[in-house]
């Protein structure tokens, strides 16, 4: 009977996929799409712990998407996703209920300009695309639990050689999925991020699988960096949650960020590997990122960031993405330790990257116990992705 | 770790599976790069001396056989151009953006008409390739992707037929017909096929070793020719049927 059940489902969602509807005139289109995804989540618990309330099923996506273009010279895009925008209160980073409200232009022949809400030009991971992904979560560093992930503000792009070469440079209020909640924070500065990438032989498209088995190698490196510089005066705090679940993704005081990304695609294999530093100095010194620690030890500032690599080979013939990654977070240096994990997970593409099955598999192989312990030791999710 | 040791071995043995997989794959004999950027389509021009070749950024160019630009369309600037052909009276040019065909006299390269042939599907995932199927006396208007539809239209532009072709390949990205059939090109799997013009039924396919192959013509040898977008070159192939 299950079996049967699963070929139903698998041919409904065969012959449901359709492309996205696009009206317009000649000048103007518009492009609706949406996509619905959900999975079963299922955690091995370490000894001694008995709480299973992540053992359940999560409607990840349900979201809409409205994109134009007007001719050349304009473009914008409005994306929604509503089982975010019914948690009240705290806001997943890696999946915000409002995720792009902007309008780029390109009348300009120097430079584009992107203003708005959307996401930041920092981190090839961060940019690429979720849905051409085989896992269900990106890789700890890239989430946005250590630097946002979206904010608003003004981006000035432009590209080179026709599209190896990509420059980014922004300024955003640095609050960023809190962004649009209200007035600025209290401090009143801004967030500076500043981005190049480079691709050779040919211009590289933001996927994680080589899904067109490509026949020369082809390498894409980025460097990027961030700065803020966030003060606050005496007795203000940032908006709730805006800080992020490690307290860092705003910080009373200045924070750097850079980081570098790699990637490779030939014959259907594929690697990423990104690592980022971040470095926060706040202005105060019993902040709780220092740890309490005196002055002495901590030198007014502490040190956080990670890395993650990532190979994926994609069996065109069988319609089967395979993939595994390992990962590195350090939250603290000031704190002992530091955290891996290995994930392992396998897509199946009942109609290309646009209805797949996907399961991913996490193990924490260690934890840095003192910031960030965990209840579970391992974790699987299971479920379906769609894209109309 | 056992489930961890388990997923370590699937891993093992899917990747040497799928190491082993062949297909018939032609080789280029030449390759030559052609000074338009991100060129998306070529077709023959009717005395078989020159090639026509449109590009993403809107721009109409005819060049040498080598791809050596002789002249481009002055005046014209269109939107996400991605399909060309050419007869004896015009060349012709599909755009993506705004669904429409351009036609533009042979001798002058001006702009003569528009027609506009109205299609719902994704903003980039619309026509692709277009081409004349002088079996069954029409013109062939064909979708990329999800789904991948050929339109038959007649002398008018007007759909008369729909076939869904997505069985065929992932995506289609150019289209031409030679000695009676018409062939079709992927970008996505990176092949050339070879289909019956009144059943197009896949006939023949061949893989070709172009990242981003987005044009597909013949020379009047037989040649096979075919332009990638990505690497801003033309590929040349000897006709495996040859």
């Amino acid at each position: 009977m299950k079996r049967v059940l699963l070929i139903l489902i698998m041919a409904c969602v065969s012959g449901l996929v359709q492309a996205q509807v696009t009206i317009g005139t000649a000048d103007h289109v518009v492009e609706i799409k949406g996509r619905l995804s959900t999975y079963y989540n299922q955690r091995f618990l370490k000894d001694g712990e008995e709480d299973q309330k992540k053992d359940r099923f999560k409607l990840r996506d349900a979201q809409i998407n409205i994109e134009g273009r007007v001719r050349d010279i304009w473009e914008y895009e409005i994306q929604v996703d509503f089982p975010d925008l019914a948690n009240d209160g705290e806001v997943d980073p890696a999946n915000p209920g409002l995720m792009d409200a902007y309008v780029i232009y390109k009348g300009f022949n120097f430079m584009n300009v992107k203003v708005g809400y959307g996401k930041l030009p920092y981190s090839r991971s961060s940019l690429t695309p979720f849905p051409y992904s085989p896992y269900w979560q990106r890789a700890q560093i890239a989430r946005g639990d250590l630097f946002s992930r979206r904010d608003v503000g003004v981006t000035l792009f432009q590209d080179f050689w026709q599209s190896r070469i990509n420059v980014y440079a922004g300024a955003y209020t640095g609050l960023g999925e809190y962004s649009l909640r209200g007035n600025n924070d209290a401090s009143g500065g801004l967030e500076y991020i500043g981005r190049v990438d480079f691709s050779y032989p040919a211009a590289s498209k933001k996927r994680e699988i080589d899904y067109v088995h490509t026949p020369v190698p082809l390498f894409s490196v980025g460097l990027n960096g961030r700065y803020a510089n966030k003060k606050l005066p005496e007795g203000e705090e940032f908006p709730e949650y805006s800080q992020g679940e490690y307290g860092m993704s705003v910080i009373d005081g200045k924070k750097y960020v850079y980081g570098m990304d790699f990637s490779v695609q030939y014959q259907g294999f594929s690697g990423q590997f990104e690592i980022h530093q971040v470095r926060g100095e706040p202005q105060d010194p019993a902040n709780q990122l220092l740890l309490g620690l005196s002055s002495d030890k901590t030198e007014g500032y502490f040190l956080a960031g990670g890395y993650y690599g990532q190979l994926s080979y994609f069996a065109k013939d069988i319609k089967t993405i395979l993939s595994v990654r390992y990962e590195q977070l350090n939250l603290n240096d000031l704190a002992d330790g530091d955290s891996k994990r290995f994930c392992a997970a396998l897509a199946y593409q009942l109609k290309g990257f646009d209805a797949m099955i996907k399961a991913q598999y996490f193990n924490v192989i260690s934890e840095e116990e003192t910031i960030d312990a965990l209840k579970w030791k391992e974790q699987i999710r299971v479920g379906l992705t769609l894209n109309l | 770790m056992t489930l961890f040791r388990k997923v370590l071995s699937v891993a093992l043995v899917f990747s040497c599976t799928c190491l082993f997989a062949q297909d018939i794959k032609l080789k280029p004999t030449e390759k030559v790069t052609v000074d338009i950027p991100e060129p998306s389509d070529v077709a023959l021009a009717h005395d078989g001396k020159s090639l026509f070749i449109v590009s993403d950024n809107g721009y109409l160019f005819e060049t040498d056989l080598k791809g050596k630009i002789i002249r481009k369309a002055e005046g014209y600037k269109g939107l996400d151009d991605e399909g060309v052909y050419a007869d004896a009276n015009f060349v012709y040019a599909v755009e993506e953006f705004s669904r429409t065909i351009k036609l533009f006299d042979l001798e002058t390269l001006t702009q003569q008409r528009t027609y506009e042939v109205s299609y719902h599907g994704g903003r980039n995932k619309s026509y692709e390739a277009f081409t004349f199927n002088k079996i069954k006396n029409r013109f062939l208007l064909i979708t990329e992707k999800s789904p991948a539809y050929l339109f038959e239209l007649n002398e008018s532009f007007e759909k008369v037929n729909t076939i869904d072709i997505s069985h065929i390949a992932r995506d289609i990205s150019a289209a031409t017909f030679y000695n009676g059939y018409v062939w079709l090109l992927s970008d996505e799997d990176r092949s050339i096929f070879k289909l019956d013009a009144n059943t197009y039924k896949v006939l023949s396919q061949w893989e070709i070793p172009v990242l981003n192959p987005e044009g597909l013509a013949f020379d009047a040898d037989g040649n096979i020719i075919v332009v990638s977008d990505a690497m801003q070159k033309i590929y040349y192939f000897n006709n495996p049927e040859n």
